[in-house]
């Protein structure tokens, strides 16, 4: 659902901009006006290239993001698939239960538990995680070798493009409780260390295999913005006598920040998304008490169980707040004086 | 139980059912229709179960063939077993004419393992000795359940589909209902003497294959001994002079024992499958058998106090660091445990007793000195153990109810095949392969190349199989054993009240049990507390525990038991 969002604000976007400009200011403005108002036909005539080039691409946005809103309607059903040979014939035949899962679903114990757990280690992850690629490129920025550069980053992207499967694998030899580490300590008369399985400190080890497979991968967009710093400003700090620290507050953090506040709103609206693989794979060993978050909830309940109706409930209660958050954390950035994700 | 004949590659199935029991087992359950159920066809009502009078107008007869005389004869429910060796020259021909008629079946079925390629020698040749053109769709079998309910409500659904009992949760057995062909009218009563092979499966293993009142699937018969076997290292331990443990008791001891991890040496792994068989809780293969009548009342499997006292032990082996660590990972442990028990990290497992046979098979190049067995189950008191029995006949071959009627033909020209008794060409073929090609014979034993362990696997064996055999003929001593353990365990095998039955639960009753298995799994990693497994029992029971009491209850006054 959240993802739908995306694409939403965008042509939202789209269209505030060609929009006019918004009433109520400068006289000039009423002018502007009425020859837009008497020539939409005009510009349709006009733009008719530039929007046949947009067409496929809102056709797809039309058809695989909009469209699948529609199966939301089974979030007010008993939904039985099976009762017919296609879904939709199903979905209209699947008897109307009203709000009678959204009932079930506040009621529900594995819900909040599901909803406490993602909130958590968002949190954990906003806090632990965004500054982590921030901070790595600045220390690759401030490499001058491209060598070494080159080796740092490869290096450090490289595990981006391993799978989850891969990456929990490696850590289960690393620190499981017959890993590498728990039998090096056992061979020196302690006792094994399972970090593993134990539901205490999972939220810190999800965090850490995030950080260890894709903060390199995130430092690229940081790195973009750092390279459009002028080194002109660099000098002139310089020149003024601004030290290593003085130069990084006040040049390259000021350009920074545009992108940090941009993908700090992408992340809020994201921050009911916290790793669904990553957190599947490992469900067993912790127990769902510690690891269910909504997304794994959603596939539990509607695939494993074929509770669609449910599932689709959850997930529709999901996007919701994730509509609200990315909107929220929209306003805050704006009011910070940045663009965010659309303008006003 | 073939497919496990067929390599050590099925062990995962194994560890796929431990997975899902409790969580996807499905309510479809035996017998007969309830009475508001028969009424109605397709569209009628689900729920229920078929059996009695109306189950014998829907089951098949039954025309036993011998065609040879097994070395061991079935006793106390076990497999029959094969352990001379074998005339290759002097093989039967169960199916004297080709019965399909050339078309082309598309089967989805779980696969445990690497699929081969499509066009592989050892389809090609059971393609044409079937006369059908079958082409596999083959999904991973330890993730079959999350794909199942995505393609069943797709709108193309395959000519034919496996579907295990494990994985028959939520509203699979809807699905079963509202989208497979009724096999009735090719099968029933005498008509299915046109496939002599099918008409020599056990009635018991039909009787599970009738789903909302109709006869819908081809069985795959088992035998009802508890599948899970407590397998040990019998090289190790006679090595180090231990002994088998006969209790509880004697097993913590024992494990303790063993257990030396700075040497990298754990006991056992996760034991609670052999507690619960030690404790004589009720299986937890399917919802229907944990069911049973006490004292006029139906008890469910985790409102018994020995449910609670099997779990308590087992996580007190957890607790004592008897276990090996991986185990602690639950379903999904990352590395195959078979590996390490090889490797000597652990010398106690449970697991499928066609792992009995296939860790002993692969490890004959590997490791000379590699001895499996199969331990007993104890009483956990000391005393004679009390088994409750698992189903005849737990995976099922479905024909899709849009096929045509030459589909289907062809489709039973398969399991025709398939379903042939050892013996027989037709079995050769089906679970060893072309001679020369897949195996080799010595001395009159087959043996398997690699080839053969890479394409004759998983496949065609799925469909439909004979009754349960054990025959391997490459291994004579370990099939002696199988067949043996399971007559011994067999003797203390009892059947819970809706055992052999095929029930379907109504939806709203489908989920209400999903959450045990886990906790389960919890309360012996000790992440959670005995008492959280009561508090689960007292909020099933309020939950709609009680009314699926009254309802299997009802079930039973209009049906009877099928067990005795």
């Amino acid at each position: 659902m959240s993802h739908s969002t995306v694409p939403r604000s965008k042509v939202e976007a789209e269209t505030t901009e060609k929009s006019p400009v918004a009433p109520g200011g400068a006289t000039g403005s009423r002018e502007k006006q009425r020859p837009d108002k008497v020539s939409l036909r005009l510009r349709f005539r006009r733009d008719r290239v530039l929007l046949l080039m947009t067409l496929p691409a809102v056709l797809l946005v039309l058809l695989f993001n909009y469209v699948p809103i529609l199966g939301n309607v089974v979030a007010f059903q008993d939904y039985d698939p099976y009762i017919s040979d296609n879904g939709v014939v199903s979905m209209l035949n699947s008897p109307f239960v009203g709000l009678e899962n959204f009932q079930r679903i506040f009621e529900d114990s594995a819900f909040w538990n599901a909803v406490q757990n993602t909130l958590v280690l968002f949190f954990l992850q906003l806090v632990l995680f965004f500054p982590i690629p921030i901070l790595l490129a600045l220390l690759i920025n401030s490499v001058i070798r491209p060598r070494v550069r080159a080796v740092a980053q490869a290096v450090l992207y490289l595990p981006h493009f391993f799978s989850w499967v891969l990456v929990i694998a490696v850590f289960q030899q690393l620190f499981g409780g017959a890993g590498i580490f728990s039998q090096l300590l056992r061979q020196h008369g302690y006792d094994g260390l399972d970090f593993m399985t134990d539901p205490d400190t999972f939220k810190f080890l999800i965090t850490a295999q995030s950080v260890w497979k894709d903060a390199g991968w995130g430092i690229i967009v940081f790195l973009a913005a750092l390279s459009s710093v002028s080194p002109d400003l660099y000098e002139a700090a310089a020149m003024d006598g601004a030290n290593r620290w003085r130069r990084m507050w006040h040049v390259t953090l000021p350009a920074l920040r545009p992108v940090i506040a941009l993908l700090l709103v992408l992340r809020v609206g994201d921050a009911l998304t916290v790793g669904f693989e990553q957190i599947l794979l490992q469900r067993d060993m912790v127990g769902p008490g510690a690891s269910e978050v909504l997304d794994t909830f959603v596939w539990w309940t509607g695939v494993r169980n074929q509770d669609f109706g449910y599932a689709a409930a959850a997930g529709l209660v999901k996007g919701v707040v994730s509509l609200g958050l990315v909107l929220a954390a929209n306003k805050v950035a704006h009011l910070m004086g940045e663009q965010g994700v659309y303008k006003k | 139980m073939t497919p496990n004949a067929a390599s050590a590659s099925s062990g995962p199935s194994r560890r796929s059912f431990l997975a899902s029991t409790a969580v996807a087992t499905a309510a479809v359950a035996g017998g007969m229709p309830l009475l508001a159920a028969c009424g109605g066809s397709d569209s009628g009502s689900r729920e229920g179960a078929t059996s009695g009078k109306d189950a014998k107008k829907l089951l098949p007869a039954f025309v036993a063939t011998n065609v040879v005389t097994p070395d061991i004869p079935s006793k106390n429910g076990s497999a029959v077993g094969f352990t001379s060796k074998l005339d290759l020259a002097d093989l039967k021909t169960s199916v004297p004419k080709k019965l399909g008629k050339g078309g082309k079946v598309t089967i989805m079925s779980p696969f445990w393992g690497s699929p081969p390629k499509g066009n592989n020698a050892y389809y090609t040749a059971m393609n044409d000795l079937i006369g059908v053109d079958v082409a596999w769709q083959n999904q991973d079998g330890n993730t079959y359940d999350q794909k199942l309910g995505a393609v069943l409500a797709s709108s193309k659904v395959p000519d034919m589909v496996v579907i295990p009992g494990w994985n028959m949760g939520g509203k699979i057995p809807s699905a079963i209902i509202g989208k497979f062909a009724d096999l009735g009218p090719y099968l029933s009563g005498d008509k299915v003497k046109e496939y002599p092979n099918l008409a020599a499966i056990p009635t018991d293993a039909w009787q599970r294959c009738i789903f909302g009142g109709k006869l819908r699937g081809l069985p795959m018969p088992a035998s009802y001994v508890p599948n899970i076997v407590p397998l040990y290292r019998k090289d190790i331990f006679d090595e180090e002079g231990y002994e088998l443990p006969t209790s509880a008791d004697e097993f913590m001891a024992l494990a303790k024992d063993i257990t030396n991890a700075r040497a990298k040496r754990w006991a056992c792994g996760d034991m609670k499958w052999t507690a619960f068989n030690a404790w004589g809780v009720l299986s937890g293969s399917e919802k229907p058998l944990g069911w049973n009548l006490v004292d006029g009342k139906l008890v469910y499997r985790v409102e018994t106090e020995e449910f609670l006292e099997a779990l308590e032990w087992t996580r007190k082996l957890f607790a004592a660091g008897v276990v090996h660590p991986d185990f602690k990972l639950g379903k999904s442990q990352a590395v195959d445990p078979s590996t390490k028990f090889a490797a000597g990290e652990f010398l106690i497992y449970n697991n499928d007793i066609s792992s009995w046979y296939g860790q002993q098979a692969s490890q004959a190049t590997q490791n000379k000195k590699f001895r499996i067995s199969g331990m007993d189950i104890f009483g956990h008191d000391g005393g004679d153990p009390s088994i409750f029995a698992t189903m005849p006949a737990n995976i099922f071959a479905f024909i899709n109810k849009g096929a045509s009627e030459s589909v289907i033909r062809d489709a039973l020209a398969v399991a025709n095949v398939t379903a042939a008794p050892y013996g027989t060409k037709e079995y050769m073929l089906t679970n060893y392969g072309v001679e020369g090609t897949h195996y080799t014979v010595k001395d009159g034993v087959p043996v398997k190349n690699d080839k053969g362990n890479q394409e004759a696997i998983n496949a065609y064996v799925m469909v439909a199989s004979p009754a349960p055999t054990l025959a391997h003929p490459d291994l004579p001593d370990i099939t002696r054993e199988q067949v043996e353990w399971q007559q011994r365990m067999g003797a203390f095998t009892k059947k819970s009240t809706f055992y052999g039955m095929q029930i379907t639960e109504p939806t709203r009753y489908t989920n209400l049990s999903n959450d045990f298995e886990q906790l389960e799994d919890d309360i012996t990693r000790g992440r959670k507390k005995i008492s959280d497994m009561q508090q689960a029992v007292s909020d099933w029971k309020s939950k709609g525990g009680d009314k699926l009491r009254d309802w299997y209850q009802k079930l039973l006054d209009e049906n009877g038991s099928a067990a005795n």
